[in-house]
C-alpha cells in the first residue's frame, strides 16, 4: 500500500466512464455544497461552510466504497527538530477522538475491523492521508468516525510516548535494508534546501524528542476542512453521500488562519554529487538521481515515457544491456513526482561479480542513447499500449483510484487523473529526446553506491 | 505509514523498499466470496486442466490466476534450486504451438505481451508453480496461447540457462542478507521434517545445486513433473465462457502429465525451542515464534483454529497488537497466523519485530498474550466480534477481479468445492465458544514452540536451544 503513484497512472472505471458521458450532477438546492468540475466522471465539490473539497467517483460493479481523506500536509512542511512530525501524527491520529475511543469500543480501528473494511493511513513529502474500503453499508459510520478526528483527536502525551517508540521501531526496520538508507542518503544529498532533504519518518533524534505541544500545533495548523480532500469511489448514493459528509464535516470551520505556504526553493545544484553507503551485505546497488521539473509540469508525461522505455519490462533497455548482459538482477528508472522539484532515479541492483563503475557507466550508456539518438517508434508505441491497457486495469476495484486521485491532489490538480493519460498519448519521439537531453547530465546528478563491506551474517 | 518512495518505478524495485505504517494483513487467508458464486462458476476439465471461469460486471480486464505441482518440494535429491530454474525458464524462450513450432525467443514474447499491455508471470513456491497474468478480454486468447506454449514447449536455450543460473544465485545471495526471509527460513526448517513440502532447502544447498545444474537437469524436471494433472486455471472478470473453455482445451489438447501436490511428511520432528541469526548492522530484529500444527486448510478443526488465532494475532484489535503495540509500544508490528497449510499440515506462527534494546521485554510481552491466550481462551465477545468481522470481508473482497480469483484458486487449491465459499458464512456464524477453545490446547502448546530471533542482537545467544519435549 506505499507505492502510491505507480507506473499505471490511469482513467476512469466502468462505472467512471458510465458517468463521464452523463450530464453534469445537478447539486440540490440546500445541500451546502457547490459542483466545482466534473472530469471523466468524477465530481468536484467544495463543502460551502468550510472549503472542504469532495471528490465522488461512483462505480456500482461492486457493493464496496472507497473513503480517503487527504490532508496537504506532509514532510515538507517540517524543519529541524520537528521532522518526521507528520508521520508520528498519522500514528496518534489512530489513537481516538473526542467521540470515538478504544475505551469506549467504539473507535476507528474497532469500527473499520468490526465490519470486515480494510484501512490505512500513509505519509509521504507532501501529503497525508487516511483510507478505508468497506462494504458499502458501513460508510456513513465510518464517514463520522473518520470526521471526527479531524478537528477532535485526543493527542495525549501517554500515547505519544508509547507511539514514539512504535514508530522508532519502524525507522529501525527500514534501515535493516541497505537500499532503503542509499535511498535516503541520495536524496539528502540532492536536495541541499528544499525539505525533501530530509526522510518523511524524521531523523531519529526528532521522532525520540519532538514534544507533544508541537505536534498539537501540527495538527492545529494543517487539520482544517480547507486544507483537505475527500474522495468517495465505489458503490454508494451521490446525494446520500454528499449529505454524510456534510453531515459530519459541515461542523467545522475553516481555518482561523491560512495554511502556512512552504515558500523555500532549491538553489541551482553547481556540480555532481556522490554518495557511498557502505555496510554489511550482499550485493551493491547504484542509484542515479537527478532534479526534474515539479509534479504539475508537462514534461512529467514524456519523462514517464522515458522511463518506461529505460525499463519497464523485458523489452526496456535497461533489461537488454544490464539484466540480460549479467550486470545486474533488476534496474528500472522512474520519478518520485512530487509537487515541488521531482526526483528521478535510474537504478540498478548489481549481480554477482559486478562492478558499481561498470553499471554505472551502463546506465549513462543506456541514457546516453536516447540523448545522442532518441527512441524508436515501436518503443513509442508499446509504451502508449501499455498505458491504454492501464487504464481499464485500474477500473479493477476502488483502492487504487482513491490511492491515484490522492497522489494528484498532493501535487495539486487531481485532473491529471484523467488528462495524464491523455498526455502521454500525445508524446512524440522528439518529446523524449528533448527531455533527456534538457535534465540529464552529470554535473546535475546525485550518484549513490551501496557498496557491501561483507557478508551480513557472522554467525 | 510511510510513504517514502512513490516514484513511477517498476514494481521489482518494490520489494526492497521500506514499507511502514498501519499495516493490516489479510485475515484468513483469502476469503473472497460472494452469495451464490458457486452458481455463477463454470468449472470443467480441459485437457486435464481443472478450469475455473468466473465472469464478472468489469469491462474489458481479465485476471488469470493458476498453479501447477512443480515446486521445490519436487526436487529431485541434491538438485533443490532445480524446480526455480526451471520456472525462471518459461519466460527465457518457448516453441509456438508444438515442439517443432517456432522459436519465441524472450524478446518475441515479451513483446507480444507488452505490445498489448498484457502481462504474464511465473513464481516458485515450495508445492507449485504459481501463475499470473492479466490481459484485456480481447487479448485472452493471445495469452492463453502464450502460456500454453510456455508451460508445453520452453526452449531451454543454453545461453539462457547461464543467465537464469546467475540471477538465481544473485537473488539467492541477497536473501542471505534479508532478515524477513531468514526468520522464515529457520523456522521452517526447525518446524518441519526434512521430507515435508514446508521445508525450505538450505541457502548453501540451493547455492551448490544452482552451480552444479545444467540445462539437461531441468529440462528433465520439466518433462517428468509439467502437466496438466494437478494444474488449476482460473479466469476472472470479462470472460466469455465458451470461448475460454476452447481456447484453453485448444491451446493445451494431448498434454499429458504432472504430478499431484505432495502430502505432509508422517516423519517427526524435535524442534529446537530457539533459534539465533545474527546479522550485522540491523536495528531491528525479526522474531518468530512458531509451531506445525499438522492441520490442513479442509481439515475440520482449522476454521476453529484460524478464528482463534485471528483473535490473538489480526489487526489492530487483535491482542497483540492492541497490548504489545498500543499498549506497550514495543514493537512496530506483532501478529499471529497460519500458513502453509494449503496442501498439508501448516504452522501457527507469531511474527515481531524489536529493537535491541527492546527484544527481550517484547518476547516477554508477546509470550505472556500468547500463553494467556493459549491458557483461557478467547471469549465470547472476542468471537462475535470476529465472526461479523470474517463475514463483513467476504464483501471487501469483492472489490477486484484479483480477489475472487485468489479465492477461487486458494479453495480449489485446499481441496475444497466451490461452494464452500458460499457456505463460508454460516460456517463461521456456526462457531461456537468452547469448540474454538478447545482446538487452541488440542494443536498448540506455548511451551513446544520454536523462537527465531534474527538481527543484530543485543548479546552473543545460543545458536540452538534443545526442545523441551520430543513432538
Amino acid at each position: 500500500m506505499t507505492l502510491a503513484r505507480t507506473a499505471a497512472l490511469l482513467v476512469a472505471a466502468l462505472g467512471i466512464a458510465a458517468t463521464a458521458a452523463a450530464a453534469p450532477p445537478a447539486v440540490p438546492p440546500g445541500s451546502g455544497f457547490s459542483l466545482v468540475r466534473s472530469l471523466g466522471g468524477i465530481d468536484e465539490y467544495r463543502l460551502d461552510a468550510n472549503g472542504l473539497t469532495v471528490l465522488l467517483a461512483h462505480d456500482a460493479s461492486a457493493p464496496v466504497v472507497t473513503f480517503n481523506v487527504t490532508y496537504l500536509v506532509g514532510s515538507r512542511n517540517e524543519v529541524t527538530g520537528t521532522t518526521g512530525a507528520t508521520h508520528l501524527l498519522e500514528h496518534l491520529m489512530f489513537k481516538g477522538s473526542r467521540n470515538f475511543e478504544s475505551a469506549g469500543g467504539n473507535s476507528l480501528k474497532q469500527y473499520v475491523e468490526r465490519v470486515g473494511g480494510n484501512y490505512n493511513a500513509t505519509t509521504s513529502t507532501d501529503r497525508t492521508h487516511y483510507f478505508a474500503t468497506v462494504g458499502r453499508d458501513a460508510l456513513q459510520g465510518y464517514i463520522q468516525v473518520e470526521a471526527d478526528r479531524m478537528r477532535n483527536l485526543s493527542l495525549r502525551e501517554s500515547d505519544r510516548q508509547s507511539e514514539m517508540t512504535v514508530v522508532r521501531n519502524e525507522f529501525e526496520r527500514g534501515k535493516n535494508d541497505p537500499d532503503n538508507v542509499l535511498i535516503e542518503e541520495v536524496r539528502a544529498a540532492a536536495y541541499e534546501a528544499l525539505p525533501y532533504h530530509h526522510p518523511t519518518i524524521g531523523w531519529r533524534s526528532d521522532i525520540e524528542h519532538v514534544p507533544i505541544e508541537r505536534l498539537r500545533e501540527f495538527y492545529d495548523t494543517f487539520y482544517w476542512p480547507n486544507n483537505a480532500t475527500v474522495t468517495v469511489a465505489g458503490d454508494f448514493v451521490p446525494a446520500q453521500a454528499l449529505g454524510w459528509i456534510r453531515e459530519y464535516y459541515g461542523g467545522y470551520s475553516a481555518s482561523p488562519k491560512p495554511i502556512p505556504p512552504m515558500y523555500t526553493e532549491e538553489p541551482e545544484q553547481s556540480g555532481a554529487r556522490r554518495v557511498t553507503v557502505k555496510r554489511p551485505g550482499e550485493l551493491g546497488t547504484v542509484l542515479i538521481a537527478h532534479k526534474v521539473p515539479v509534479g504539475l509540469d508537462p514534461d512529467q508525461a514524456p519523462l514517464a515515457v522515458l522511463d518506461a522505455i529505460l525499463g519497464d519490462g523485458k523489452s526496456a533497455r535497461l533489461y537488454r544491456e544490464l539484466v540480460d548482459k549479467g550486470l545486474a538482477l533488476n534496474a528500472g528508472a522512474g520519478v518520485d513526482v512530487s509537487h515541488d522539484l521531482s526526483l528521478h532515479m535510474m537504478y540498478a541492483s548489481l549481480a554477482p561479480g559486478a562492478k558499481q563503475e561498470e553499471v554505472e557507466k551502463a546506465l549513462w550508456t543506456c541514457l546516453q542513447a536516447i540523448q545522442e539518438h532518441g527512441v524508436s517508434v515501436q518503443e513509442l508505441e508499446r509504451v502508449k499500449h501499455q498505458w491504454r491497457a492501464q487504464q481499464a486495469y485500474k477500473r479493477d476495484g476502488t483502492a487504487g483510484v482513491v490511492s491515484e486521485l490522492n497522489e494528484y491532489v498532493s501535487i495539486g490538480d487531481w485532473t491529471l487523473y484523467v488528462k495524464f493519460p491523455e498526455m502521454v498519448q500525445k508524446v512524440t519521439a522528439a518529446d523524449v529526446q528533448r527531455v533527456a537531453r534538457r535534465y540529464f547530465s552529470e554535473d546535475t546528478g546525485t550518484t549513490g553506491w551501496f557498496v557491501p563491506t561483507r557478508t551480513g551474517e557472522s554467525k | 505509514m510511510l510513504d517514502q518512495w512513490r516514484a513511477r518505478i517498476p514494481a521489482v524495485w518494490c520489494p526492497r523498499r521500506a514499507a511502514g505504517g498501519l499495516l493490516l494483513a489479510l485475515l484468513l487467508g483469502t476469503v473472497v466470496a460472494r452469495a451464490g458464486i458457486a452458481d455463477h462458476v463454470v468449472r470443467s476439465h480441459e485437457e486435464g486442466i481443472d478450469l475455473i471461469l468466473y465472469p464478472t460486471p468489469i469491462r474489458d480486464v481479465v485476471t488469470v490466476v493458476g498453479s501447477l505441482p512443480a515446486g521445490d518440494a519436487l526436487a529431485p535429491a541434491g538438485q533443490s534450486a532445480v524446480p526455480t530454474l526451471t520456472g525462471m525458464m518459461l519466460d527465457r524462450g518457448a516453441r509456438e504451438g508444438s515442439a517443432a513450432g517456432a522459436l519465441l525467443d524472450k524478446y518475441a514474447i515479451a513483446s507480444r505481451l507488452e505490445n498489448v499491455g498484457a502481462a504474464v508471470s511465473f513464481e516458485v513456491g515450495n508445492q507449485t508453480l504459481d501463475i499470473r497474468a492479466r490481459c484485456l478480454a480481447k487479448d485472452l486468447p493471445l495469452v492463453i496461447e502464450l502460456l500454453a506454449a510456455q508451460l508445453r514447449y520452453p526452449a531451454f536455450n543454453r545461453a539462457e540457462f547461464e543467465r537464469v543460473r546467475q540471477q538465481f544465485i544473485g537473488a539467492v545471495r541477497s536473501s542471505i542478507d534479508n532478515s524477513s526471509y531468514r526468520a522464515r527460513d529457520t523456522l521452517n526448517r526447525a518446524l518441519f521434517a526434512a521430507d515435508d513440502p514446508n521445508y525450505p532447502q538450505p541457502i548453501d544447498a540451493l547455492l551448490a545445486s544452482a552451480r552444479a545444474a545444467g540445462v539437461e537437469d531441468v529440462q528433465r524436471f520439466h518433462r517428468e513433473v509439467y502437466g496438466p494433472r494437478g494444474m488449476i486455471l482460473v479466469l476472472v472478470g470479462a470472460v466469455d465462457t465458451v470461448a475460454a473453455r476452447k481456447a484453453v482445451a485448444t491451446a493445451f489438447r494431448g498434454w499429458q502429465g504432472g504430478r499431484e501436490p505432495l502430502p505432509g511428511s508422517r516423519a517427526g520432528v524435535t524442534p529446537p525451542a530457539r533459534q539465533v541469526v545474527e546479522l550485522a548492522s540491523k536495528p531491528s530484529v525479526t522474531v518468530l515464534l512458531g509451531q506445525a500444527t499438522g492441520l490442513r486448510y479442509r481439515d475440520p478443526d482449522s476454521l476453529a483454529l484460524r478464528v482463534a488465532t485471528s483473535v490473538l494475532g489480526h489487526g489492530f484489535t487483535g491482542r497483540l497488537m492492541s497490548t504489545v503495540r498500543d499498549r506497550e509500544g514495543l514493537t512496530y508490528g506483532v501478529g499471529a497466523s497460519i500458513n502453509e497449510d494449503s496442501y498439508s499440515g501448516g504452522a501457527f506462527v507469531v511474527s515481531a519485530s524489536f529493537a535491541p534494546q527492546l527484544l527481550d521485554q517484547g518476547i516477554d510481552s508477546t509470550r505472556r498474550e500468547l500463553r494467556k491466550w493459549w491458557a483461557e481462551g478467547i471469549t465470547e465477545a472476542e468471537l462475535a466480534q470476529r465472526k461479523q468481522s470474517l463475514v463483513g470481508t467476504f464483501q471487501v473482497g469483492l472489490s477486484s477481479t484479483g480477489g475472487v480469483a485468489g479465492a477461487l484458486l486458494s479453495t480449489a487449491q485446499r481441496g475444497l468445492d466451490l461452494g464452500w465459499l458460499d457456505r463460508y458464512p454460516e460456517l463461521i456464524r456456526e462457531l461456537q465458544l468452547p469448540a474454538v477453545n478447545a482446538v487452541i490446547r488440542r494443536y498448540l502448546d506455548p511451551d513446544r514452540m520454536t523462537l527465531v530471533e534474527v538481527g543484530t542482537l543485543p548479546a552473543a545467544k545460543e545458536g540452538t536451544v534443545p526442545a523441551a519435549a520430543p513432538r
